[in-house]
């Protein structure tokens, strides 16, 4: 062929590339495989969306990559085996998981804890609350892309679960509290050195003020995505900050009646309109706050006295059901315990996880949304896999 | 026990229900003027469909008729203002066959052991109960404050109930679960599929005839027989575990 | 290193290269992060907190993907609906790796030994090189586990891994 053929040809065949590119082409959705493996989804949740261009049409969450069959351990183990075991269910404010079982337990049985056991319960708890939510803050704003709060977080988390650990013995997985009390009393100088963690974690949450909130592109990322009207969270069984984030003002902790001792203390609760994934990180920051000022409140109040009731050396539940719920870091947790009256473990413990209405959910707010929003939202409801799958 | 009898009197025992040692001989009030509203309002709305109520200090169970567990969904959804959907699931009343392994692996003893119990012979929890399995519900008020038990038989040998996913849509992943683990059909569920599972498990694991095999295998080793410390003379007893 | 799975360099002359490569490999491990449980909790506080550094020991800790990754941390439980995934990750690594298994769950089932669900012990599906009891294990214990593994490199013999006849870098 001369050049001028071949130049010729040449033209002819770029042109008929054109025209195919221009085409529209009708193609099927893709669908995209988020996880199990992800350094976004907080375990190992698998996330399987099919989207249109870059909207999610149809989104299904896999789980049970972590479900460890905790409802049928608790019923081959006795209650104190139990208690150890359901300190992994939420793993990272670990003693928030022991306190509602023992409180069925104790009322099966009867039994009241000492005043003191009470208060030390509930500063540990709220202790649990404040390891679970600095994650929470840190972790979240690595999902939007700010990558410097994380350290931070864990920086400052390693002070609570030094406190924790010194009380305890455990950094988490404390298994601290008994039937009729806790394991053991607070060492020589614990509370001093709370109130200075105390300030210390408000110190951080006015770091994450002047690095987050306020910041340009965290609103933009995070403000008006993924909304949650009120009623739809209330049919899913959303609790916690997520039920607060959409305006409803509920709050075990100061609504139901509880042995534990938070009625002792003044605490606000708060709420946010918006229902979107910059309101739910804002209530858990602020929950962080009154957390802080909890514990100061308590170990200033703090009853002496012993810090185990009597209780019987052989653990025998009499025959009967209770429900016991409290305000969880991600929600309200709950354990429906039925025993049959025999020695050993419960009959039927039933487990009321948070995380578990929080994703289920995840098919519905996920409809409509863009891929990199799919992150932001999966990281603003804050579940933990322990959680969903027990 | 029908709806709102005459209460009994202290010391009689419940008529219909199964004797147990530990049944309180007296009624327990509602907790709350709500409670009592709310579970005459049901009686009232449900007519046969209600079987029985029971309180407690803090809480109150309704037992419904396997028939109107839709309706009373929906009765508590609409009417009652229980519109917090907490949890869906089922309870299996068989006495397990000693799954806490407390025998040693006996490789000629029978695999399922009757403890006394089968149809028409449960013993069952608060509010009654006349199958094997049963599923229970629990809905709130979370404005007001208030929460509601609700129970329902479900039967003996394939357990069935009507699915709330109409009324609330987040019993989609708690009627899921409840049929995993125990093999409840949700009659009106868009997909029972499984949640937990990977897809080729066999069998419903919580029900209590399924057994943990790695303790069938191998006993919980507190009871395995030990030697003496240096200085006793004879093992431990295997069953002894309380003593140590 | 035809040289060597020919037999041409004889064994002793191999030891300063070996030497040599087991140092720098065994400073420069990049190690993945499976975290799956509380354990990866754990992990990551010794990761990413400045308390428990883990740089200090030369491990780098977030590698893009499995390809690229020396050192994997399995930590957490590993059930039977993920273990297909924890096989096929193992895979995707180039040789030659390294496994750690964290934790009482990853090391033969932990507190769930009786569970229909769970995997006794990540060493049924992958071979480990290290294992860290506890349940979880401090910060600390890793780091140790990291240095114990670095021992272990450091006696590794080069000739006999190129040798020995298994497939390097393929699928199983």
């Amino acid at each position: 062929m001369s050049v001028s053929e071949r130049q010729r040809a040449a033209y002819v065949a770029a042109q008929a590339a054109d025209v195919r590119v221009h085409f529209e082409i009708e193609a099927e959705g893709m669908t995209l495989n988020i996880g199990p493996q992800h350094p976004a989804t907080h375990g190992t949740l698998r996330v399987i969306v099919r989207l249109d261009g870059e909207q999610v049409v149809w989104a299904d969450p896999v789980a049970g990559y972590m479900h460890r069959g905790y409802e049928k351990l608790c019923e081959v183990r006795d209650y104190a085996q139990v208690t150890t075991l359901i300190n992994r269910i939420d793993w990272l404010g670990s003693f928030c998981n022991e306190v509602p079982f023992i409180l069925a337990a104790e009322e099966l049985m009867g039994i009241e804890a000492p005043p003191r056991a009470q208060y030390i319960r509930t500063v540990l708890f709220e202790m649990g609350r404040v390891a679970n939510l600095t994650l929470f803050l840190g972790d979240m704003a690595a999902q939007v892309g700010a990558l410097t709060p994380v350290f931070y977080a864990f920086r400052d988390r390693e002070y609570v679960l030094n406190l924790i650990e010194a009380a305890t013995g455990g950094r988490f997985h404390p298994n601290f509290d008994r039937i009729g009390g806790l394991k053991d009393d607070l060492p020589k100088g614990w509370i001093d050195e709370a109130h200075l963690v105390m300030r210390k974690i408000r110190r951080f949450c006015d770091e994450i003020d002047e690095l987050l909130i306020g910041n340009r592109i965290f609103e933009e990322r995070c403000r008006g995505i993924g909304v949650i009207p009120a009623d739809v969270a209330l049919e899913y069984g959303l609790s916690g900050a997520n039920l607060r984030a959409s305006g409803i003002d509920y709050d075990i902790r100061r609504d139901e009646a509880s042995p534990l001792a938070w009625k002792d203390a003044e605490f606000k609760v708060w709420t946010h309109p918006d229902g979107d994934s910059f309101a739910r990180y804002w209530v858990r920051q602020q929950e962080v706050r009154e957390a802080t000022r909890i514990v100061e409140q308590l170990l200033d109040g703090l009853p002496s006295g012993p810090i185990r009731a009597k209780t019987p050396a052989r653990i025998r539940v009499p025959k009967g059901e209770t429900w016991v719920h409290t305000e969880n870091p991600l929600g309200e947790m709950g354990y429906y315990v039925v025993s049959d009256g025999s020695p050993g473990g419960p009959f039927r413990c039933k487990i009321r996880t948070p995380s578990f209405s929080n994703v289920s959910i995840v098919p519905w707010v996920l409809q409509g949304v863009y891929v990199p929003d799919v992150i932001t939202i999966l990281a603003s409801l804050y579940f933990i896999l322990g959680d969903i799958d027990r | 026990m029908s709806r709102l009898a005459p209460e009994p009197e202290p010391g009689e025992p419940e008529a219909g229900s199964v004797a147990t040692e530990s049944e309180p001989p007296a009624e327990t009030p509602a907790p709350s003027p709500r409670h009592a509203e709310i579970v005459a309002t049901l009686a009232e709305a449900l007519g046969d469909g209600f079987i029985e109520h029971h309180y407690s200090a803090r809480e109150a169970w309704v037992r419904v008729t396997p028939g109107s567990w839709r309706e009373t969904g929906r009765v508590c959804k609409e009417r009652l203002g229980l519109t917090y959907l907490c949890f869906v699931s089922a309870i299996d009343w068989k006495q397990a066959p000693d799954l806490g392994a407390e025998k040693l692996w006996d490789p000629e003893a029978e695999p399922t052991e009757d403890r006394g119990d089968g149809p028409g012979r449960w013993v069952t929890g608060l509010a009654g109960g006349e199958t094997r399995f049963q599923v229970f519900a629990r809905v709130a008020d979370v404005i007001g404050h208030v929460g509601l038990f609700l129970k329902t038989d479900a039967g003996d040998e394939d357990p069935r109930a009507e699915s709330w996913v109409p009324l609330f849509r987040g019993a989609d992943w708690h009627e899921r679960e409840t049929w995993e683990m125990y093999g409840v059909e949700f009659d009106g569920h868009p997909g029972l599929r499984h949640l937990y599972l990977p897809g080729e498990f066999e069998g419903f694991p919580l029900r209590k005839d399924f057994p943990l095999l790695a303790r069938e295998v191998k006993p919980w080793p507190g009871l395995v027989n030990v030697e003496g410390l240096p200085g006793e003379d004879e093992p431990t007893e295997s069953g002894d575990v309380g003593e140590e | 290193m035809g040289l060597v799975e020919k037999g041409v360099l004889s064994k002793p002359a191999l030891k300063p290269l070996t030497w040599l490569l087991n140092y720098s490999r065994k400073y420069s491990l990049w190690m993945f992060q499976w975290g799956l449980a509380c354990c990866a909790i754990e992990m990551g506080a010794s990761l990413a907190s400045p308390r428990y550094d883990v740089m200090r020991l030369g491990v780098i800790p977030f590698p893009a993907s499995p390809r690229q990754a020396d050192l994997i941390c399995v930590s957490g439980t590993v059930t039977d609906k993920m273990a297909p995934a924890v096989k096929r990750l193992y895979e995707q690594m180039p040789d030659p790796k390294y496994v750690i298994s964290m934790g009482s769950c990853a090391n033969c089932g932990g507190p769930y030994w009786d569970s229909y669900s769970v995997t006794k012990g990540v060493d049924q599906i992958i071979p480990v090189d290290v294992y860290v009891p506890g349940c979880p294990p401090r910060p600390e214990a890793l780091l140790e586990a990291i240095v114990i593994l670095q021992a272990k490199i450091r006696d590794e013999d080069m000739a006999d891994r190129w040798t020995r006849g298994e497939p390097v870098g393929t699928r199983a």
